[in-house]
């Protein structure tokens, strides 16, 4: 719908809430792109900003179930934009536990500055990360464009991210198989890779928002998925 | 069937009145362009629009009050059981029995409370006594949720009676002659929202037993009351469908616009 609301207060309400949205997205993906560096760096003072920094999101999303309560019960909102309060709500929840995760990461990251560091896991972390944020970004981006397509392309390369998470699993399986010292710094890092793994997870639960607010369908075919470390003992 | 309010009675898939090919034209103006509906039986439907969309236009071919307008001229088929309504040997009087109509503003007769009830099964000899139509008179107040409030009273003047009461007591007058459908026009747009409120509860139990067709200008009240919605614009029914899926995620752009309060 790109025409306006007769009352156009209702515009300014609805817009209100989706620049919230926008502003606690961007919030999530520099708090987890800022830990990663923070844990690569070893860099403490950094991650101790995006622990601190998690209030913010979490505030954020305390006025938007606020703001998204209020256009309920004054504006009786039906259709599409029913369909845009709902989703604005079930996204906030999404970036916020996004946001638990970064922090989760930051004071992982704070853990493991003190811990000899295993060769290249943080560096695949950091690309994992930033592969991750890519996932909230666009899952965020086809919000705004109302983009059923780009949503659907960001629910597909979820597997990527999935697909890193089982190189780096492997990895640290080896690391810790190689020396027992490694376990305490591999048990972490495995946390973090997962919660990682999870932010994606989050990203495609955003698109799939993205795609009921468009169509007004979830979309109800499985999603590919190619974690094997559930499924295989292989590794 | 697909109603998606859980709690709700089952929705019947039998059509009570159908409508195919419905034009009307008030002399040159064409009201209602080649309009196919279905009524459900036992279902309560909602017809929404804008003004001078047709939707009330509509309604009263339902009970061929459009008769009664000279420049008024119907064509294509209602029926309703399966039988055309504007065939020639059907009485519209007889047909108004069957179809009951309340209007939006309350317009009791200037009579008694009893026989203001009364009225409708007298002169449709409905009833064969005294007695008898003492009966009716208290069934039909008690389905319109007035008997306790007008019981010792039924003597005085319906007019005398606040708005809400006035509107139940039509209410009533509508139900008397055991219609099969009942066409509203508005029957809350000159009440308050407590009086609406119980009329709206009314509507619900009245659907128990016959079908309801219901013209609205409130969105609200027509999802609140509705199993089924028709959209109307400019003449034409744009979109019907069930009430739920209409104002989550209407088919028809225009609907859309319509429903969340833009420009269409």
């Amino acid at each position: 719908m790109t025409t306006t609301h007769i009352l156009s207060a209702f515009d300014r309400d609805l817009e209100g809430i989706q620049a919230m949205v926008m502003r606690m997205g961007g919030l999530v993906e520099a708090a987890i792109l800022d830990a990663a560096e923070a844990l690569e760096t070893r860099d403490e003072e950094l991650a101790q900003r995006v622990r601190a920094g998690d209030k913010a999101i979490d505030a954020l999303e305390e006025q938007i179930n606020a703001e998204c309560a209020r256009v309920i019960a004054i504006r009786a909102p039906a259709a599409s934009d029913l369909r845009t309060v709902l989703t604005v709500m079930k996204i906030a929840a999404n970036l916020e536990r996004c946001g638990d995760y970064a922090k989760n990461l930051a004071k992982r990251s704070m853990v493991l500055a003190q811990m000899t560091a295993l060769p290249g896991v943080t560096g695949s972390v950091r690309r994992m990360a930033k592969q991750v944020t890519l996932l909230l970004k666009d899952g965020l981006d086809a919000y705004i464009a109302r983009d059923a397509r780009m949503a659907e392309d960001v629910r597909q390369r979820d597997q990527d991210v999935d697909q890193m998470y089982n190189a780096l699993f492997r990895e640290l399986l080896t690391h810790m198989m190689e020396d027992p010292r490694n376990i305490t710094p591999a048990m972490h890092l495995h946390f973090i890779a997962k919660n990682i793994e999870r932010v994606g997870d989050h990203a495609t639960a955003v698109a799939e928002q993205v795609i009921y607010l468009v169509t007004g369908a979830v979309p109800g075919d499985a999603r590919p998925k190619v974690d094997s470390t559930t499924t295989g003992p292989n590794a | 069937m697909n109603d998606m309010r859980l709690t709700e009675r089952v929705v019947t898939d039998t059509a009570k009145m159908t409508a195919r090919g419905v034009q009307v034209h008030y002399g040159t103006n064409h009201a209602l362009k080649d309009v196919d509906v279905d009524i459900l039986d036992k279902t309560v439907t909602a017809f929404i629009g804008p003004s001078g969309c047709g939707k009330s236009t509509f309604l009263r071919c339902l009970n061929r009050m459009n008769d009664t307008v000279a420049s008024a001229r119907v064509t294509g088929k209602i029926e309703m059981d399966g039988q055309d309504i504007y065939d020639p040997r059907v009485d519209p009087v007889q047909l108004r029995a069957k179809v009951g109509m309340v209007f939006q503003k309350p317009n009791p007769f200037p009579k008694s409370i009893y026989d203001n009830v009364a009225y409708g099964p007298k002169i449709h000899g409905l009833a064969r006594g005294k007695a008898e139509l003492d009966e009716i008179v208290e069934t039909s107040l008690k389905k319109a949720a007035l008997w306790n409030e007008v019981k010792d009273r039924l003597a005085s003047p319906g007019t005398g009676l606040s708005g809400g009461q006035q509107q139940r007591l039509c209410i009533a007058r509508a139900v008397a002659t055991s219609p099969e459908v009942l066409l509203m026009d508005e029957p809350c747009s000159a009440l308050d929202p407590i009086a609406t409120a119980q009329i709206e509860e009314l509507i619900d139990e009245l659907r128990a037993q016959f079908s309801v067709v219901i013209v609205t200008h409130s969105m609200q009240q027509a999802a609140r009351v509705s199993q089924r919605t028709a959209f109307f614009h400019l003449g034409y029914l744009v979109e019907y469908g069930e009430t739920g899926k209409i104002f989550t995620n209407p088919n028809d752009p225009r609907t859309e616009s319509y429903i969340t309060g833009r420009i269409g």
